[in-house]
């Protein structure tokens, strides 16, 4: 270890990298950009898919179900190999960013049921009786009484969801997606300053998720703190 | 579509890659599990910097994407030591430091998960930290920490499918590799079934944690059953009564 930082360290020029400074930025916006893509198309997707897998319908629940258990047994690079090398062939054109947005998209999709899943189940069965008794009917007592009480239930943990999504982003440049991991990979490939530039992209990713994690607690803090009704 | 037959051929070697798969993961876990006890202790120590630089450490690996570390151990290390890292040692041990880190999570909410109460009686009866930690916490903690482990050892094997960028041929290194060689480069047999066997392991596998799980809230209701089975008594058996009284 200690030969690791000393060898490295004393090699470390940082200055080879300058000119790639530019690259790497835009591959960190592609990073944020198809991640937040992803999360806009998964948040409101895992809300009914949530519905779905607690609904009476048992239809709608085994959908959900098959869907929520197929998906997060398989390997984000696998859905990511599948989406953009399987669905050509079956005359769907992809190209790497649709495919990668998706990718993620669908797996984040099978975890985001799963926490609002948890946060339904969260509310006490009173809510759903005092709702009813006002004489509010199934849409208002979700919209009105329950799903604000399960946001404040999830919150954290679809901030969680935000930061594996980033993390996972960095798959997408395996399929060819210009996004942080791809770049970094491409000037380490064309400098052979692996040891810098991947230390950056390190940092840059680390950076991102603390300051995801803190803006999200930030946020959210006060809804998530409210009091709750029993 | 697995109907079409060329796919049989190549089941075993798929098989073998599915072994493979679970030997890198099983490996790293295990791995992972040395490290994560040491941080887990280290968290959940008296002594501050122990505590900061293990939640660094927890930290730092938990942010960073394991494609990063990955490509970091088998390009970045390989250049700054100058020595020749082949796939399968840079996979496990980016998979074991990618698995220490959540280890040290789960490590330490299962010693935390054990009563204040069991810490001051085993101080009381003279034990070191060493064996208070070996002898009474961690076995108490270790069934906590089951259910939990079981997810990190799926995860892991879902995340030791990228050691195939690097070149290591495990089930979806296998996958692609057949893909390649052969004219199924135009069909999606493999890739659905390379899908299949990451799912079938996963899914057995979070199947039996739920179990462990379930078992472990199921024993934590029994636990205060004493208290409960007093007060129930007198009902129980004044029911006969209430009964035989008309």
């Amino acid at each position: 270890m200690i030969g690791l930082l000393t060898v490295g360290l004393s090699d470390l020029n940082l200055r080879v990298l300058i000119p790639y400074f530019p690259v790497l930025g835009w591959g960190a916006l592609r990073t944020l950009e198809i991640s937040a893509l992803a999360i806009a198309l998964s948040f409101p997707l895992g809300l009914v898919g949530a519905l779905m897998r607690l609904s009476d319908n048992r239809f709608a629940r085994s959908i959900a179900t098959v869907y929520v258990e197929t998906v997060r047994n398989i390997p984000l690079l696998v859905v990511l190999y599948i989406l953009f090398l399987v669905l050509p062939l079956y005359g769907i054109p992809i190209n790497a960013l649709t495919a990668g947005v998706l990718g993620l998209a669908i797996n984040s999709t099978a975890f985001t049921i799963e926490i609002f899943r948890a946060g339904f189940v969260a509310i006490p069965p009173g809510q759903y009786e005092a709702a009813r008794s006002l004489g509010l009917h199934r849409l208002q007592i979700l919209r009105l009484a329950i799903v604000p009480q399960v946001f404040r239930i999830v919150l954290p943990t679809l901030g969680n969801q935000i930061v594996s999504v980033v993390l996972g982003s960095a798959q997408a440049s395996i399929i060819g997606v210009g996004e942080l991991t791809y770049e970094t990979q491409s000037i380490g490939s064309s400098t052979f300053r692996y040891f810098e530039v991947f230390t950056i992209a390190a940092l840059f990713y680390i950076a991102c998720v603390q300051v995801i994690s803190l803006l999200w607690r930030f946020l959210t803090g006060r809804a998530a703190h409210a009091p709750l009704g029993t | 579509m697995l109907a079409s037959g060329h796919l049989t051929n190549y089941l075993l070697l798929l098989l073998k890659g599915l072994a493979i798969t679970l030997e890198l993961s099983l490996g790293s876990l295990v791995l992972g599990s040395l490290g994560g006890i040491v941080l887990g202790a280290m968290r959940s120590s008296g002594w501050r910097a122990l505590k900061a630089t293990a939640l660094i450490y927890i930290e730092a690996v938990r942010s960073i994407p394991f494609v990063i570390l990955l490509f970091f151990v088998f390009f970045a290390v390989p250049l700054a030591l100058e020595v020749d890292v082949p796939p399968y040692p840079a996979a496990i041990a980016a998979l074991s430091v990618h698995c220490s880190a959540y280890m040290g999570e789960v490590v330490r909410s299962g010693i935390e998960s054990i009563p204040k109460g069991q810490w001051e009686a085993a101080a009381s009866l003279g034990l070191s930290y060493y064996r208070i930690m070996r002898h009474i916490i961690l076995p108490q903690a270790l069934r906590v920490m089951i259910p939990p482990t079981i997810g990190v050892y799926v995860s892991t094997i879902k995340e030791s499918s990228l050691a195939s960028i690097i070149g290591f041929v495990e089930l979806l290194g296998q996958g692609m590799a057949i893909r390649e060689a052969n004219s199924l480069r135009n069909t999606a047999d493999v890739l659905i079934a390379v899908a299949f066997g990451y799912f079938v392991i996963c899914f057995s596998l979070s199947q039996v944690g739920r179990y462990f799980e379930h078992r472990t809230t199921r024993d934590m209701r029994l636990a205060p059953e004493p208290t409960r089975g007093v007060i129930a008594r007198p009902l129980v058996s004044g029911r006969p009564e209430t009964q035989a009284a008309p």
